[in-house]
């Protein structure tokens, strides 16, 4: 079957959706063995069903993590500043060519010829369901049982750098000094064990767009956030099912 | 501009009412920007109290049609970079009318605690219209 003749295939509804990698991957998997398998025996993945309306933000009580660690952003609020970035720096020693933390800059259409600037931070997402973690042939990195920060054990790293392809955020780097990869583990190390309620680039930011929870104590301002009526939640890159922990919302 | 050459004079004359009778809707948009009139051109660039926000005299003039002494010198002292020298020069202040709030009130223009990033053009803005490599990553390095 040609390219064409697949364009013409009616739509497969949408139930269970696959994303434009799955769809690639299947592609090829066809052309190798020149049979159709199926989506749940050859994709890397299963089959994820769509999350629908109800967003991505998981049932309260259905947390695998108790503190379950979360960060919400509040996209709209951030004005690229960076504290949050020099911050980072300082505290977990990050060398100029990396970065844990970063912010990327979009352009929004709002009218005819009319632009608005989007400021949106990224950092790991800590995912419920990390491709970092699966792919790691040493378990460098791993979930921590108790938090479900992803962490890295650096002795362990051999820097095959499989993780850095992995990661659908881009969030991590390869460290020359420790001849290890690195990322982003909420400060855990410099900060939340000491007894910090906040990671450094949460309390450096001074428009309140970093908010750093726990998402099992419902009273912490992370839960309530996302937990706002009539507010519209997002993750990043949904379609991989990592189940990421840092929403994005506007204020 | 020499507006004192006859032969230069009826070929602009010429060309303006041709322009008028077929581009009208064209020739209209293509003002020239007169710094006398609409203030400087290149942006003002605050950093304080945070990293940074660059202000258009074309936006507030030219395009929205105020003049000079509507901000100068009462609500902004005409030198660039008073206003930030200032220890109230901050969103604080804005909410309560000061500076750009005077008119960003939600009533004359859009509030100053809204569209952030209007104004706020950031570290990465900031580094673009000044020319600046980012901090630490300097040019070239491998």
């Amino acid at each position: 079957m040609k390219i064409d003749d697949f364009k013409k295939l009616e739509n497969e509804g949408a139930e269970n959706l696959p994303s434009e990698e799955r769809r690639r991957f299947l592609r090829f998997g066809l052309a190798v063995t020149g049979v159709f398998v199926g989506g749940s025996v050859l994709s890397l993945t299963s089959a994820r069903n769509a999350e629908g309306a109800m967003g991505p933000v998981p049932e309260s009580g259905k947390f695998p993590y108790s503190p379950h660690y979360t960060m919400v952003i509040r996209q709209n609020r951030c004005i690229d500043c960076e504290r949050c970035m020099e911050a980072c720096v300082k505290t977990n020693n990050v060398p100029s060519y990396g970065y844990r933390t970063t912010i990327l800059q979009q352009e929004r259409e709002i009218g005819k010829g009319e632009k608005e600037r989007v400021f949106m931070p990224v950092l790991c997402n800590h995912c419920n369901r990390p491709p970092c973690v699966r792919v790691c042939p040493t378990t460098a990195t791993y979930k921590d049982k108790k938090t479900g920060i992803v962490m890295m054990d650096y002795k362990r790293c051999i820097g095959c750098k499989t993780c850095m392809a992995a990661c659908p955020y881009n969030a991590r780097y390869f460290k020359e000094e420790n001849r290890a990869v690195d990322k982003c583990n909420f400060c855990f190390d410099t900060r939340i064990s000491k007894g910090e309620s906040k990671t450094a680039c949460s309390a450096a930011c001074p428009a309140g767009v970093r908010i750093f929870g726990d998402l099992t104590d419902y009273s912490s301002e992370a839960y309530k956030l996302i937990h706002k009526p009539e507010k519209v939640v997002w993750v990043l890159r949904p379609e991989t099912g990592a189940m990421p922990n840092v929403f994005y919302m506007n204020d | 501009m020499k507006r004192n050459n006859k032969s230069v004079m009826t070929i602009v004359g010429l060309a303006a009412v041709v322009g008028l009778l077929v581009f009208s809707s064209l020739s209209f948009g293509e003002e020239a920007y007169d710094e006398g009139t609409y203030g400087p051109k290149a942006p003002i660039l605050w950093t304080k109290p945070v990293k940074g926000v660059a202000f258009m005299h074309k936006t507030h003039t030219m395009d929205a049609g105020l003049s000079c002494d509507n901000c100068h010198d009462k609500i902004f002292e005409m030198a660039a970079g008073t206003a930030e020298q200032k220890a109230d020069f901050t969103m604080a202040s804005l909410y309560k009318g000061k500076y750009c709030g005077t008119c960003h009130d939600g009533q004359m223009a859009f509030a100053s605690n809204t569209r952030c990033a209007t104004c706020h053009v950031g570290v990465k803005g900031y580094n673009k219209l000044t020319g600046a490599a980012p901090q630490g990553k300097p040019a070239g390095k491998h």
